[in-house]
């Protein structure tokens, strides 16, 4: 997170762009490839069966439970695990079970943007997504064009990762309100200045390849020259970035949604969930606050091995 | 180096400005109503138009950010015709006085047709009060006018005649509703720059006073836990990197990877469920009130152990890293052809160069700990400025917002500073221009 290692990320990818190459076998011969190569490594493995896990139950909620993320069970509130509600109910009497698998859902299948209207991709996802956008188009316009317009970009970038992101966070969405639009909007504000960071300096280095000169003397315009000539070539550690953000994105939702900020109740969130369940564990029921906080810890722990055990088995057939 | 420290100490001076204009900006955007907020949703119109004159909320918002950073005492003063002077009476509040040229402080009020001026000699003892009618001036339309300063720490414009219905909220109080209202309010205050961030929205209580002691407890809190982990961060982080690959690496780096991406309040709840509920070893939760946090140590623990074992990974990691990168490098195999013995080759040549990334990260990661820390506050109702912050900012206190918001900017750029001048000296080669 911190600029030196985003420094040297950069750096280093830089030199192993791959070469544009078609792959012409099938997807599925590279799908299994993909996955020998995961299979290789054991962090890599559990790390994808906790990740796998996630989005499966994510995918079919609604056919893993017989209840819906708001139905109240208003005779058994706060209730340990029971045969009629697995993994217990909150304090309104809703199963947590129901509630956490249609969290993974808000998560990462479906983005709820208003009461009738949902999206597909979670989020989380849309967060990581927007953001990429944003920081891509900067990086890549200050990279290539240089001058003035990098100097002002990147000052204002640099002043932006200058403020603590948490305080970013608490303004923006105090000020915005809490939805899940503006929660996006805040990953993506705070997302943008590393992305453009990255992008800039793989647009540097490569804006002074030949096949770039090569664009220019065609006469190309310059935004033909930057999104279909730089990008491409630049799109390696983007996406390894990228992969490694979807992760902290899905950190910053729960931690936007217990500091109620994110989004906002009766909609299942799992930040939200432990805020409201952390009141009653004291009390004697942990149940509401154990479950959502063990499902995004598992999460983003599957994520960061999965990330993990890919760049060992990488480092190692380098 | 001077020249560079100078040049970053303007642009932490910049940073600051723009950042305190961009919240004031976004909270000036924001929906939402302050006067709803302090004085509940069912306010009066008038009510409400009273409290936000009193509270110079309806200014426009580039007068209300001039008066907010610079200051409106030497605004108003050249309408009282005294110099302004701010007091801190006897029961700690803060109050406004003119400042008559023999020395006595003097402010007015307004009954029926009358100022009444209530002046405290300067020599002492008890404020007297007269009727001050010289001070009446004559308006272009022909009505009576005077400026002043009343009982209430504003700069005011009375009219003669006009004799409004004032309603002022005291918090703790309630409503109270009086007569001899001015018709323009100035509410006086020393500006940010000049070391006065006003009154809370939220509490009616200078910012200044509870902001220094949040700030402390912060501190502590933040303190005791770096205090642990580094050392035991960097130690780890050394046996890890010792030996790539082998057991005790793979279980130190896993685990310092898994507690640093967990989000800090998953890692809090289950520390308090483990801790406090099951093995009932500690308190769950911090109740402090007006104590300060060491008088209670045993409630410091979990939130210390929490914010520990979030930033032990991060900095464990890049040690690690650090460590074994040095471990690979040609000097280090040159020690061993030597035939230094290993702890030599450790401790003496191995550990110096090893140091240097993790001790500079950690300074870079100030801005990322901050955010841990109003977690780790929220999670166990620690009093610190990170939780005062999150209410402030869900009220859209704004005088407390920019003033949390300072702290946080000037810490976070500062320790970079400080962490690039620190690298200087570890490392030689570096020069700043």
């Amino acid at each position: 997170m911190s600029d030196g290692e985003q420094a040297t990320t950069a750096d280093s990818a830089v030199d192993d762009i791959p070469p544009l190459k078609r792959d012409r076998r099938s997807v599925f011969t590279r799908l299994t490839e993909g996955l020998k190569f995961i299979w290789a490594s054991k962090t890599a493995t559990v790390g994808l069966f906790l990740v796998l896990f996630w989005v499966f139950v994510a995918i079919f909620a609604p056919l893993l439970t017989p209840y819906t993320p708001l139905e109240q069970d208003w005779k058994n509130p706060n209730i340990g695990p029971s045969k009629a509600h697995i993994l217990g109910t909150d304090e309104l009497g809703r199963d947590l079970w129901a509630r956490l698998i249609y969290g993974a859902r808000v998560v990462l299948v479906v983005m709820p943007v208003t009461d009738n209207l949902w999206i597909p991709g979670g989020t989380a996802i849309w967060g990581v997504i927007v953001a990429l956008l944003v920081g891509t188009t900067l990086g890549l316009v200050s990279g290539y064009h240089g001058g003035w317009v990098d100097e002002i970009t990147m000052r204002l970038l640099d002043a932006m990762m200058a403020v603590p992101i948490i305080l970013l966070y608490m303004i923006i969405m105090a000020a915005l309100g809490a939805s899940a639009i503006n929660v996006v909007l805040a990953m993506t504000i705070v997302g943008t200045p590393g992305i453009a960071r990255l992008v800039r300096s793989l647009t540097l280095d490569i804006r002074t390849r030949e096949y770039i000169r090569a664009a220019e003397t065609r006469g190309e315009s310059a935004w033909y020259i930057m999104f279909v000539e730089i990008l491409p070539n630049a799109r390696g550690p983007i996406i390894v970035d990228a992969m490694l953000r979807v992760g902290y994105a899905i950190f910053a939702m729960g931690t936007l949604g217990f500091l109620g900020l994110g989004i906002p109740p009766p909609s299942p969130d799992w930040g939200s969930m432990v805020a409201k369940g952390r009141e009653f564990i004291l009390s004697g029921s942990p149940w509401a606050a154990l479950w959502p906080s063990l499902a995004i810890a598992t999460l983003v722990v599957g994520l960061n091995l999965l990330a993990d055990g890919i760049r060992e088995e990488s480092m190692r057939y380098q | 180096m001077a020249k560079f420290i100078v040049r970053r100490f303007f642009l932490l001076l910049l940073t600051m400005l723009l950042v305190s204009v961009a919240v004031f900006l976004i909270t000036e955007a924001s929906p939402g109503n302050v006067a709803k907020n302090v004085l509940g949703a069912f306010i009066t119109p008038e009510q409400e138009a009273s409290f936000l004159a009193q509270m110079g909320l309806d200014k426009p918002a580039h007068v209300r950010y001039t008066h907010w950073l610079l200051g409106s005492d030497w605004l108003a003063d050249g309408k009282v015709g005294l110099a302004l002077k701010r007091v801190t009476n006897a029961e700690g509040f803060v109050d406004w006085w003119a400042v008559r040229p023999n020395g006595d402080l003097v402010r007015w009020k307004l009954v029926g047709e009358d100022l009444i001026a209530v002046t405290q000699p300067a020599a002492g003892g008890e404020a007297v009060e007269s009727v001050d009618n010289e001070r009446w001036q004559a308006g272009t339309d022909g009505a009576q006018f005077a400026w002043g300063v009343d009982t209430a720490n504003h700069v005011v414009r009375w009219e003669k005649g006009t004799d409004i219905e004032v309603w002022s909220f005291v918090v703790g109080t309630g409503w109270m509703k009086t007569t001899g209202g001015p018709v323009e309010y100035i509410p006086l205050k020393k500006g940010f720059i000049r070391g006065d961030p006003g009154v809370s929205l939220r509490t009616g209580r200078p910012v200044a006073d509870t902001i220094f002691t949040r700030l402390r407890n912060s501190v502590v809190l933040a303190g005791i836990a770096f205090v642990i982990v580094m050392p035991t961060a960097l130690l780890l982080g050394m046996i890890a990197g010792l030996k790539e690959g082998s057991l005790k690496d793979r279980i130190l780096s896993i685990g310092g990877m898994m507690f640093s991406v967990i989000p800090e309040f998953a890692t809090g709840i289950f520390l308090i469920l483990i801790m406090a509920v099951w093995l009932q070893i500690v308190p769950g939760a911090t109740v402090f009130g007006e104590k300060a946090p060491w008088e209670r140590l045993d409630m410091l623990i979990l939130p210390v152990l929490t914010l520990t074992l979030v930033e032990l990974g991060y900095i464990l990691r890049i040690t690690r890293a650090s460590m074994v990168e040095v471990m690979k490098s040609p000097y280090i195999r040159t020690a061993y052809l030597k035939g230094l013995p290993y702890w030599r080759i450790v401790f003496k040549h191995a550990v110096r160069n090893a140091l240097m990334a993790p001790i500079t990260v950690i300074m870079l990661h100030v801005n990322w700990l901050m955010g841990g820390i109003v977690i780790v506050e929220v999670v166990f109702g620690y009093p610190g400025l990170g939780k005062y912050l999150l209410e402030s900012a869900l009220f859209k206190d704004i005088n407390a917002l920019e003033a949390g918001a300072m702290i946080l900017v000037l810490l976070a750029v500062g320790t970079q500073l400080v962490a690039d001048i620190i690298y200087t000296f570890l490392n030689p080669r570096i020069r700043y221009a």
